[in-house]
This record gives structure tokens, sequence and C-alpha cells, in this order.
């Protein structure tokens, strides 16, 4: 059952941590982990998911002699565990950043799934498809995961994180849920079935909603990083946003309330069983005000509580939103695209997003939410073409359902955005940038300028998250511990000398 | 949303958010076209895919696991 403890790297980062200069106010920096499922149809002989994998990896590995790489865009892109490729965002401090470094993941899944599938063709005939799927359950049963990070200033205790945070976590798919076809019908999210635990340090062996493995991957005493696995993989560009963003502010509460020694609000919304909650949640169309049992033995219903969550955050905003709205607009590609930042106020549109959808909800109109929340789109399709074809089959439904998570040969998600059926946060061309640029205020910068140097003079190298590291022909590494700061320092401009720059 | 910037920012916050959605309403397909010729499109996209063997395509995706 739950385990609450710090399983520490924190002596891993020996040398004296800079304080970050953003420990009183609300910037964050966020990020996401998706895993990708593989799958090739149409081969006259079998090929396993293993093999197409290692195909699709062959540029990465004759570029950086490994299945591990970062890329010119400050993002990490390796073949994880059972074949899954993995993508995971650079930092960035603004939700709409993170949303396109994303997006850039599925263009860079796509463009190797398509390379491999012309090497494939060669040896298992021209009719070979690579399928690559952003999305959490294979078709035995395996489940896999979209991780969202969030950047949380370590003096709020993980037992806030349990009991405040995650019952909004379990809500919050009610508009966040990317919707499945189980044996049990249609649910709203892909992986509540495949979640059993609350929260735990790990992930492989078993299934919590929340891991405190404490990597924050900045200064320990400053931070940890929030490590939300409950998530399901969005193709609505709004969903991913969504899910960033509003999280980003129920966490600002609950840091406020722990930074002020004063309570949040949430101190008694806890469930008494969060993975039971969580899979009645999943369940919702099936019984929209099921009652959910509180820690406290009071019951609510899943977007009762959502509301409640609503109306605790708006009126925290109200006395905080020059604040909130700063830690955003120090993004500086959110602010070119601003004519007049004055009268503007991010928070308030993510605030009005979420009344919308709650309505909605509320008004059981899930028509209206076909346009932006990925179960309620796969459901309008799903429904019409049942009325057109009354005769189709449960695997046919099942194969369009995975089809919608398909980033390499997919119809149904591209033909419902080319017919203006889902909501558009980044145009192509913002898309496309951000496969080779990484976000310009965090030290995802520093990352994507050494990986671009580093390729260009055709030099060694190796790199994680707070690490750059020239291996020939001479051995030098500079340390980034502040993920805030994309100011280089004496020890990166030294590297990038090395490198010719 | 970077669309909301790109907007003219001298409406009030309300109208604001009022134009975040209008912008969220389809803008390629057709305004006056109905919802359900959509719908009847989009099947008609998808009629290639639905004429694959569903069977050989589901069961094709099995992986090890992950995370």
């Amino acid at each position: 059952m739950p385990q609450l403890r710090d399983s520490g790297t924190r002596t891993l980062h020996a040398t004296e941590p800079v304080p970050s200069a953003e420990m009183d106010g609300f910037c964050r920096i966020f990020g996401v982990e998706t895993e990708y499922g593989v799958a090739v149809t149409g081969v006259e002989k079998p090929v396993d998911a293993g093999q197409v994998a290692m195909t699709m990896f062959q540029p990465i590995v004759s570029r950086s002699r490994s299945t591990n790489t970062y890329l010119t865009n400050g993002s990490r892109l390796y073949l994880d565990v059972g074949s899954h490729p993995e993508y995971a965002t650079a930092e960035a401090r603004a939700p709409h950043e993170a949303l396109a470094q994303d997006l850039a993941g599925e263009r860079v899944m796509r463009g190797l799934a398509l390379k491999a599938q012309t090497r494939l063709r060669e040896t298992y005939g021209e009719h070979a498809t690579v399928h690559v799927f952003k999305n959490n359950v294979d078709s035995a049963g395996h489940a896999f995961g979209c991780h969202e990070n969030y950047l949380v200033r370590r003096f709020v205790p993980l037992e806030a994180v349990e009991h405040q945070l995650l019952p909004f976590l379990i809500t919050r798919q009610l508009y966040t849920g990317a919707g499945r076809i189980t044996p049990d019908g249609f649910q709203i999210t892909q992986r509540a079935d495949f979640l059993d635990e609350a929260i735990s340090s790990a992930t492989t062996r078993s299934r919590p909603m929340v891991n405190t493995r404490d990597e924050p991957h900045a200064d320990p005493d400053a931070f940890r990083r929030l490590h939300v696995i409950i998530g399901d993989s969005n193709r609505s560009q709004w969903a991913t946003w969504m899910k960033l963003v509003v999280t980003h502010l129920v966490l600002c509460v609950i840091e406020e309330a722990f930074r002020r020694g004063k309570p949040s609000g949430f101190e008694d919304w806890a469930f008494i069983d969060p993975a039971s909650a969580n899979r009645a949640v999943s369940r919702f169309l099936d019984a929209p005000d099921a009652a959910l049992t509180l820690a406290s033995g009071e019951t609510v219903s899943a977007l009762a509580l959502q509301r409640r969550y609503f109306h605790a955050v708006a009126l925290f905003v109200a006395d905080h939103r020059e604040a909130m709205d700063a830690a955003f607009a120090v993004s500086t590609s959110m602010m070119k695209h601003a004519t007049d930042v004055a009268t503007d106020s991010p928070t308030a549109v993510i605030l009005g997003e979420w009344d919308r959808v709650l309505q909605a909800l509320e008004a059981h109109d899930y028509e209206a939410l076909a346009d932006r929340v990925d179960w309620a789109a796969k459901r309008r399709v799903f429904e019409a073409l049942r009325r057109r074809r009354p005769d189709v089959t449960a695997i046919q439904l099942e194969q369009l359902e995975l089809d919608y998570h398909d980033v390499a040969n997919g119809h149904l998600y591209d033909s419902l955005v080319s017919r203006g059926q889902l909501h558009q946060l980044m145009t192509r061309d913002e898309v496309e940038r951000a496969v080779h640029e990484a976000p310009q205020d965090t030290r995802a910068a520093l990352r994507g300028r050494f990986v671009e140097a580093a390729l260009a003079s055709g030099a060694q190298f190796s790199a994680d998250w707070t690490h750059l590291t020239v291996t020939a022909p001479e051995r030098r590494e500079a340390i980034l511990l502040d993920p805030f700061s994309a100011e280089a320092t004496a020890e990166f401009e030294h590297l990038m000398a090395i490198l010719g720059r | 949303m970077p669309q909301q910037f790109e907007q003219p920012q001298s409406q009030t916050q309300e109208t604001h958010e009022d134009d975040v959605l209008a912008q969220s309403a389809p803008q390629s397909a057709d305004q006056s076209q109905d919802q359900s010729d959509v719908l009847d499109d989009i099947l008609n996209d998808i009629e290639s895919t639905l004429e694959t063997n569903a069977e050989e395509y589901v069961n094709s995706f099995v992986q090890k696991g992950g995370e």
C-alpha cells in the first residue's frame, strides 16, 4: 500500500547548489515523458515489435552509439524497457512550451517510424506499415505511461501531495482522459484499471499514481520533482495543455499554504480508497453521479469534487493573479505573441476553460467537449459510425480507437483536425520550430546549444538533465543545477570553446 | 495558448475569454456545414481503415510493458 519515502539521490549533487532565484514566486518547470507503443501490419513474414523499435532507432545509434540521446531542442529520446520509444520534453517554464515540445516528440517519432518503414519493406514486403501509438495500453493489456513532471518547492511534504493533490488528479480525468474501449465498455481513461497504489517510489514493479522517486534534477534542498503517473497520453493539444495548467494552479495553492503555514482548503478531500475512486471516475459515463467516499466519511461525486477544486482555486487566483500571471509572463516566447501584455491574464484564461468544461459535464453535454476532450472526440465518432453501420464489430471499433493514437500512419485524428473538429493550440510551424529549438528561458537552451555544437564538431559527448560532458578528445564537464537558468556559466563556455564555439 | 496572444488585446477580460473560446470553434470547416455532414466526411475518411483486417491490426500490437 502507499509508501511514503524519499528514496534519496541527494548526495549525488555534491557541488554547492546556487539558490534558485525562483523559490518565492509561482514559477515552475514543466515536463512530459511519453512512452510510445510500436506495431507493424501488412508484413509477409512475422517481425516483432522489438525489431521494429530497433530499426526506428538505427539512425540514433549510428549518431550517438546508444539508444539514449538528447536532441538539439534539449529533449531526451530513448528506447525504454519493453521496446518503447520514449520522448521526454526539455524543461519548460510555460505549459504551452511543454506542449510544443511534446508535439515535437510526436513529429520525431513519426519521422523515425516512416524511415524504419521504408527499410522494413525491403525485407517484409511493400505493404509493411509501422504504427506508433501515443496511447497507454496494448491489445494484450500491457500498460505504459505518459508521465508529467512538475518542479515543486520542497517545503511541500509528500503527505500533502497524497491527501490534497491526488483527489484532484483522479477527478481531473473527467476532461483529460483519453478514453478506451475495454471489456467493461467504453471508459473515459486508458489507465485506471492498471493503477493500484496511490503513491510509491517504484513504477515498473507496482503501479502508483504519483511517483516519489527523489530525482529533482535541481537543487535538492529547494525543490522536489513531482512525477505524476496517473495521466493518459493525449492527442488533443488542449488536453495536454489543460492537464499541465490546471495541475499547476492547484499546486500553487498547496505551495502557498505551506509557505504561509495556513490551510489550503483541500485537507479533507482525500479519498478513502484512491484506486477504487480512480476506477469509478473512469466509468463516469455509466454512473456520472457515483458517490465516492472521502476519508472524512463524506460522499461526493467526482464532478462535484472538481467543482470544489475549481472554486477554491478561483478564490485563490482572485488574491494572487498578478503574481501567478507573472510566473507565466517571464516566458519570452509567450511574450512575443503579446501585443498588450497588461490586459492579458493567462491565469484567467485557464479558469475560463476549466469552468466551461465543468459546466458541459454538469449539463451532460458531452458533444460540447468533443472538440477538445479526447474521450469525447472518440465517443462522438464511434456513435456516428454505429448509426451508419449498425453491423460494425467491437474489434473494428478497437482498431479505430488505436488508429486515433497512431502518430505514424493513423487517419482518424488527422481527419478530425483537417476538418476543424479538434481545437488546435499550435501551428505546424510552431511545432516544427520546437523539433529543432529548445525553450530559450530554461537550462534546456544551454543543453540544446551544446548538443548542436557537439554534433557539428563530431566530438563524442554525453548528457543528462544536469550534466553536459565532452568525452573525447578531452574529457570536460559542465554541471547545470538550476533548471530555471539559461545563463551560460564559465564551465559551459569552456565546454563550448572545446567544441569550437 | 499562443492564438490568444495573436488577437488584439483591447477587449475587457471577459470578452477576451469569450474570444479564446470562439477560436476553439471549427475554423477550417465550412461554418455553415451541418455537424452531421462533417461527421459523414470523417467517416468517409476512415472508411479505408475499416476495410483492413481489424483482427490482425489489433492483435499485432503487443508490447512487453514499460514504465
